[in-house]
């Protein structure tokens, strides 16, 4: 998704070996995805759905 | 002792074989207080010694501070993934490649499902191509505003 426009970052995190960014963001399981630090999307999912998610999370409305 | 069983490692060497355009893993570590620094950068070596089209850069996260802020690095160990982009026209012959950094980051040490995507990442940085549904695509290029994605996962 980063690739797509140059206004995403998208970092992989390690959940065990950063346990402080763990608790922080509440990670009980994985994957977990957290988008501008609100959203939680949480398991994995086609992309389609994946997308959509993470836009209504964001507060950005899908006009596909 | 290698982290690659060997089996693996010739399939990895297959798929990389395929790259067209080089990748480059800026990988930030520090020499104290970071206990999976050397694992990963054993895992980098150990990828990066199956291509020639697969680059290693290291910095020091807590000395090379220019580096730190260009990449936006938050924590070690970590990795960005860029590609090493030719200059299409050569005017003087002395024109250097260009980096195109994606905004892909992974931190922490990329073994099971993060080695996976890292292999994948770098097939797809290489293509210049994420790989994404038409649909998906244009979603995202309408984007206005940044949007930061942090993808947790762990090794199993």
């Amino acid at each position: 998704m980063a690739m797509e426009n140059e206004l995403i970052t998208a970092d992989a995190v390690e959940a065990s070996e950063y346990p402080e960014l763990a608790e922080r963001y509440q990670v009980y399981g994985v994957p977990l995805t957290i988008a501008n630090d609100k959203a939680r999307i949480e398991g994995g999912m086609p992309e389609p759905m994946f997308i959509e998610k993470i836009l209504q999370g964001i507060g950005v409305k899908d006009e596909r | 002792m290698p982290l690659l069983r060997d089996a693996d490692r010739e399939n990895l060497r297959k798929e990389l074989d395929q790259l067209q355009t080089p990748v480059r893993l800026v990988f930030f570590t520090q020499a104290l207080d970071c206990e999976y620094c050397g694992l990963t950068k054993q895992v980098l070596e150990e990828i990066v010694g199956l291509s020639d089209q697969v680059q290693l850069k290291e910095y020091n996260f807590a000395i090379d501070k220019d580096a730190v802020a260009q990449y936006h690095i938050a924590r070690v160990p970590a990795i960005a993934v860029t590609r090493v982009e030719q200059p299409k026209l050569l005017v003087t012959g002395n024109e250097q490649p260009r980096e195109r950094d994606y905004g892909i980051r992974y931190y922490g040490v990329p073994a099971g499902f993060e080695f996976a995507a890292l292999i994948g990442d770098i097939l797809d940085v290489s293509k210049g191509d994420s790989g994404l549904s038409a649909q998906s695509k244009s979603a995202l290029a309408q984007l206005k505003d940044p949007l930061h994605l942090q993808v947790f996962t762990t090794p199993t």
